[in-house]
């Protein structure tokens, strides 16, 4: 769980070199590799040599194990799983930063305008974010889905209304801390508008921490669709979610291992991808 | 900066904005379940029930009425200030609560389980409580003292493969940990039960069918912990009066343990309490994994089926938890770091 | 005593070969026959001899059986709505008749009927000596007040739906809704403390499976309709604990009619939803077996070695209903093609494992006594889209289909046809919602599917479900010369003419039809090899008193 949220802001790194000098860190490295195998799968699924994703081979079922015709194995229906792993990686790799930029969309303007702001703007943003922040967040998920109905834009919607207030938390300490500082001062006096000041001035500085904070997000967001599809509220189907695909798996874990081993290993990879990123940008960070 | 207050006024100003935010939280949830598809009374009826019977019921419980009327209704059933329509004998529907129809604390008939919410949900209830307290007990301890080990030498080997540990760890969602451990020591090794139904009817003590779910919460939770305590370590151990105690001659455990310690404490904490709120949501998948007859199933069955009096009740215990304990890390943040007044 | 009458229209038809020995036996014990007579009678005829299920072994005395399934709600048996609510009740309250797993109806707390030659009125002869938990005997007047408490339209059970027809009459009520009430003062009557006569409108010959439906329990009525701990009943066992949603209790009580049970007592244990969670119970012999298993559990229960396997050919299956007022299902031709596209034997390998039958898209399965044989359709995409073509739809359809997600093969089941249906031009798009939600749409939704559960006759499942404007009409489908066949059916009473109907009315739905519906399920368990007597059964009830359990 992304609870960076709930961390005193950590120290503001002004410097612009936060990414050029991503290749000092080794922990950052290597996630980036994890996550770009992950999508250049994605990308090339399409033109790799693979067999449709959501075709039942017949003939497969009776010999659902890996082997030279299927690499992975076939799933209770006959469908490759390799094929439906690599097109998976295009289902969540989608889903899983569009939710989380969805999220930062509507929690960086609030969290703005509570920081900036402070007053009644402040306390009444600040009371609906502790309203949900409240929820043990995984109820929150299943009462929206399981009412609204799973499909990629309700889980987007949902993320957004479960993370937003945590975006807008964080963004909201790192204004209050900064609002007082000079720059900001002399961009009042320049009679610069709020709304400039807010997005030009102080968005830009509270960058560091935004940036790791992404990273967690979204393989948070990743972690979370992949709970969903466990819980049977996944993305719909035929079309490849790797937590659907393990939560299928999972009934014949004891005859048939792989078929929820690999999309699981699939979830763990990514994830751990994005969780080493946002541990290497935040070394870096704290390095300065 | 407020004026100071008397501790009276800053209590009772807490309690009222616990109170908005319960009240606000309920009524979004009310909101929300307008739109689950079907209604109460034909789920309180079950599929079969003739269309005739549902529609009375519908209209017996005022189900045409606007939202906000509803809910009013249904507070003041929860309050103790109505009767719960549902109990009517003139319905038949044989629905009785040992408590009466009119009591405070009334959440009303489960149309799930077609039984007084507070017959259902507190054994539940109290079944996760035993669940998330034995793997809190675990995770505490465990998590700072890795993250201790850890943080005390940073970039030691000891560090990394903590440090790789905790990433893992909190890379692995619960899911795929539950499935994982139940294919090893379930089904190949045979040392475990595979399901925990807290009865011993199957020859397994209680004792051994809460080892799983709890290794699977503390795994995952405990992954998270450990980096946090680590760095408020590390942190620590590099401010000055740490050299300074070092200079002073004092040995390096000496250190660790009378200065690092307590320091490194303080941010943690808050975040160890709001573990709790972590371990709640976790426990919805490991009860799922592990048919653990507890509130997260519960919680799941209840959404799948729309039954909104369940949800309700729920979702306000889940947030009295919640709330309480994040009192309790203001509190105890307080207390560890005097230069934080109350707010 | 059987009526004679039907016994010798139904030797004539198995002599004839109209009729198999099975179906032969079925009709014979419905009329009457004691069903060990059926079965040598169908054997003298044949000049085979047919043997029925083997007779119950001595059972080994002692242990408790654990058997996973869910506990739901039991408090009111007379409105159950689900197979499991009644088999935590059955093992305490009875029923007048019981319908084994080879479909044969025997006595149970009616020890003997009989059947006027019209089937209309049947008088069924209470056991005696038949003892109530605290020592009152079983009367005439006990098992009345259960047959009125079931058909009063205020208690809201569902057998209303099943008896509407030949016993109670529409009518309106003193808030001008519609209602029920039965169709004469003496639709049922007492003859003498241990006789019932039910006198019908119409001739019904599945009465005696009727009342085995599972809300037809006989309660006591001090008990006043509400089951539970302590509740009062005529069968082996007692109920003494009971957890929503967590597990049933029961003890073995003494003085049983039937002899005291082998086993001393048996525990239901919840196991939710969670296909694997039962799974990993059974490894670690947590429990003794399961109510029913699912097909996706097939393979992993299949490799565990202490388990033994029982399954029975049913007629339950899902139907791809399509609503026939709703565009572009309105064209009979759609609906046709909707059919012609889909590969019956590749749907039955993928949903099912392969453990069940095809289907003909017209629910009625060839393990009902009153099938009429038809072919199975094969696949024809040519076809499909030719019909699309003239339909209007030269470039193929798109629309949506409901899928309920608590039933595990649904999905394998749409995802396949999904696929086959790509192939003839028409795109379906998926939508899974929660089962319990299913319930509160599935009359509505354009194209979904439905769960029907086993159901002893074909025009049982017909009238409810395809008959103009009956509730459970799901589709809408409406159909003239379908209704005047279906009613000519059911008051056919020669067996092989009410086949032939039969199939004419199979035709009927599989040319203008509201269904695709493919397979048929096997009803399968598995249980420990030490659980001696059980038998799967279509419904998957289960009865305390046929289980023996060696030691351990």
């Amino acid at each position: 769980m992304t609870a960076i949220d709930h961390l005193p802001a950590e120290p503001v790194t002004r410097a612009p070199g936060l990414l050029r000098r991503l290749p000092t860190s080794g922990v950052a490295m290597c996630g980036l590799a994890l996550i770009l195998v992950w999508v250049l799968a994605a990308i090339l699924a399409p033109v790799l040599p693979l067999d449709p994703p959501n075709k039942s081979f017949y003939a497969a079922l009776a010999h659902s194990a890996p082997s030279a015709a299927h690499w992975l194995g076939v799933d209770k229906s006959g469908r490759d799983i390799l094929a439906r792993i690599v097109f998976g990686a295009r289902q969540v790799l989608t889903v899983a930063p569009t939710a989380a930029i969805a999220a930062y969309l509507i929690g960086c303007p609030l969290g703005l305008l509570a920081g900036y702001y402070g007053g009644w703007v402040d306390a009444a943003i600040s009371r609906l974010c502790d309203v949900i922040l409240s929820f043990p967040i995984i109820i929150l998920y299943v009462i929206l889905i399981s009412t609204i109905g799973p499909s990629v834009l309700n889980i987007v919607l949902a993320v957004v209304i479960a993370a937003s207030p945590g975006i807008a938390r964080i963004v909201r300490g790192l204004t209050l801390e900064q609002r007082h500082l000079d720059y900001v001062a002399a961009a009042q006096l320049r009679r610069e508008s709020a709304v400039f000041i807010m997005l030009v001035e102080l968005l830009p500085n509270c960058r560091g921490p935004l940036i790791t904070d992404f990273c967690l997000r979204i393989g948070y967001t990743i972690i979370t669709i992949g709970i969903m599809g466990f819980l049977g509220l996944g993305l719909p189907p035929p079309d490849p979610d790797w937590g659907t695909m393990v939560k299928e798996g999972t009934v014949m874990i004891s005859v048939h291992p792989y078929v929820s081993l690999f999309p699981a290993i699939a979830i763990v990879t990514l994830v751990l991808g994005f969780n080493l990123l946002a541990d290497g940008l935040r070394e870096l960070a704290l390095k300065e | 900066m407020r004026d100071r207050l008397p501790v009276i006024v800053l209590i009772a100003r807490k309690l009222l904005s616990v109170i908005l935010t319960l009240l606000l939280a309920s009524f979004l949830v009310f909101a929300v379940s307008e739109f689950s598809p079907g209604n109460v009374a034909r789920k309180t009826l079950g599929p079969y029930a003739p269309q005739e019977s549902v529609d009375l019921l519908y209209q017996k419980l005022g189900l045409k009425d606007p939202l906000v009327e509803r809910y009013g209704r249904w507070l003041g059933i929860l309050l103790g200030l109505r009767a719960d329509p549902l109990q009517d004998p003139a319905l038949k529907l044989n629905f009785v609560d040992p408590r009466g129809a009119r009591y405070f604390g009334n959440f009303g008939y489960s149309s799930l389980y077609k039984a007084p919410v507070n017959d259902v949900i507190w054994s539940r209830l109290g079944a996760t409580a035993m669940l998330a307290g034995i793997a809190f007990a675990i995770i505490v301890p465990l998590s700072l003292t890795l993250g201790i080990l850890a943080g005390m030498r940073e970039g030691g080997l000891l560090d990394r493969t903590i440090s790789v540990f905790g990433i893992v760890a909190t890379s692995v969602p619960e899911f795929a940990s539950g499935v994982f451990l139940v294919a090893l020591f379930v089904v190949l090794l045979g040392w475990l039960p595979g399901t925990s139904p807290l009865t011993t009817g199957g020859g397994w003590p209680v004792w051994s069918q809460l080892v799983l779910p709890v290794s699977v919460l503390v795994l995952y939770d405990s992954g998270y912990l450990v980096r946090m305590v680590r760095g408020a370590m590390v942190d620590v151990m590099n401010r000055p009066f740490i050299r300074t105690a070092m200079l002073k001659g004092l040995s390096f455990p000496q250190v660790v343990l009378r200065h690092g310690l307590r320091n490194a404490m303080i941010a943690p904490f808050t975040v160890i309490l709001l573990q709790i709120n972590f371990l709640i949501s976790g426990v919805v998948v490991t009860e799922l994994v592990f048919a653990y007859p507890g509130f997260g199933r519960m919680i799941l069955d209840a959404s799948l089926f729309g039954d909104i009096s369940l949800i309700e009740a729920a979702t306000l215990i889940a947030l009295c938890v919640a709330v309480t304990t994040q009192l309790l890390g203001d509190a105890g943040y307080a207390l560890l770091n005097p230069q934080i007044r109350l707010r | 005593m059987a009526n004679d009458d039907h016994i010798r229209t139904l030797t004539a038809d198995l002599e004839a070969k109209r009729v198999s020995r099975r179906e032969f036996v079925r009709f014979a014990a419905l009329v009457g026959m004691a069903a060990p007579a059926a079965y040598a009678l169908a054997g003298t005829i044949t000049g085979e001899p047919f043997a029925p299920p083997a007779a119950a072994e001595a059972l080994p005395k002692g242990g408790t059986w654990r058997i996973g399934t869910r506990i739901k709600d039991i408090k009111s048996p007379h409105t159950f709505s689900w197979g499991e609510q009644s088999n935590v009740a059955r093992q305490v309250v009875e029923y007048l008749t019981m319908t084994g797993d080879d479909n044969v109806t025997r006595p149970y707390l009616a020890e003997s009927w009989d059947v006027s030659p019209d089937l209309k009125t049947w008088t069924f002869h209470i056991r005696k000596g038949v003892k109530w938990t605290k020592g009152d005997e079983l009367t005439a007047d006990h098992v009345i007040w259960n047959l009125k408490r079931c058909l009063d339209p205020a208690v809201g059970s569902s057998m209303i739906g099943l008896v509407k027809a030949y016993l109670l009459n529409e009518v309106t009520g003193p808030d001008g809704k519609p209602t029920t009430e039965l169709w004469a003062p003496n639709a049922i009557e007492k003859l003498d403390d241990h006789t019932v006569r039910l006198n019908c409108k119409l001739p019904q010959v599945a009465v005696p499976e009727h009342l085995f439906h599972y809300p037809m329990s006989i309660l006591h009525p001090d008990d006043k309709g509400v089951f539970g701990i302590g509740a009062q009943g005529t069968g082996p066992f007692e109920l003494t604990e009971f957890d929503l949603g967590k597990r049933a209790v029961l003890k073995r009580r003494t003085g049983y009619w039937g002899g005291d049970a082998a086993i001393d007592g048996m525990e239901q244990i919840d196991i939710g939803d969670d296909p694997s969670a039962s799974i990993a119970a059974l490894a670690s012999k947590q429990i003794d077996g399961l109510a029913s298993a699912y097909p996706s559990q097939y393979d992993a229960l299949k490799a565990l070695t202490h388990l033994q396997y029982y399954d029975v050919k049913t007629a339950e299956t899902g139907v791809m209903r399509m609503k026939t007022d709703t565009a572009p299902f309105n064209d009979a031709r759609v609906r046709k093609a909707m059919r012609l596209a889909v590969d019956r034997e590749a749907l039955l390998q993928v949903a099912l494992r392969g453990l069940g039958s095809v289907g003909a898209d017209s629910h009625c399965s060839p393990v009902l006594p009153d099938y009429g044989t038809v072919a199975i359709p094969t696949r024809d995409v040519a076809a499909a889209k030719k019909l699309l073509a003239e339909a209007g739809h030269p470039d193929g359809i798109e629309a949506d289909l409901v899928v309920p997600n608590d039933i595990d093969w649904f999905q394998p089941m749409a995802e396949a046809s999904q696929q086959m249906w790509a192939e003839a031009g028409i795109k379906i798009n998926l939508k899974p919602i929660p089962g319990a939600s299913y319930w509160d749409v599935w009359t509505k939704v354009p194209f979904g599917i439905t769960i029907w559960y086993h159901r002893p006759l074909c025009t049982m499942l017909l009238g409810l479900a395809y008959r103009t404007g009956v509730p459970w009409n799901e589709s809408g489908w409406s159909n003239k010369e379908f209704d005047a066949l279906l009613t000519q059916a059911e008051g056919t009473l020669d067996l092989a003419k009410r086949k032939e109907i039969l199939a004419k009315l199979e035709t009927i739905m599989e040319e203008d039809g509201p269904l695709v519906q493919p397979v048929f399920r096997n009803v399968f368990s598995f249980q420990d090899k030490r659980v001696k007597g059980y038998t799967a059964h279509p419904s998957n009830y289960f009865f305390g008193w046929m289980i023996g359990l060696d030691k351990a």
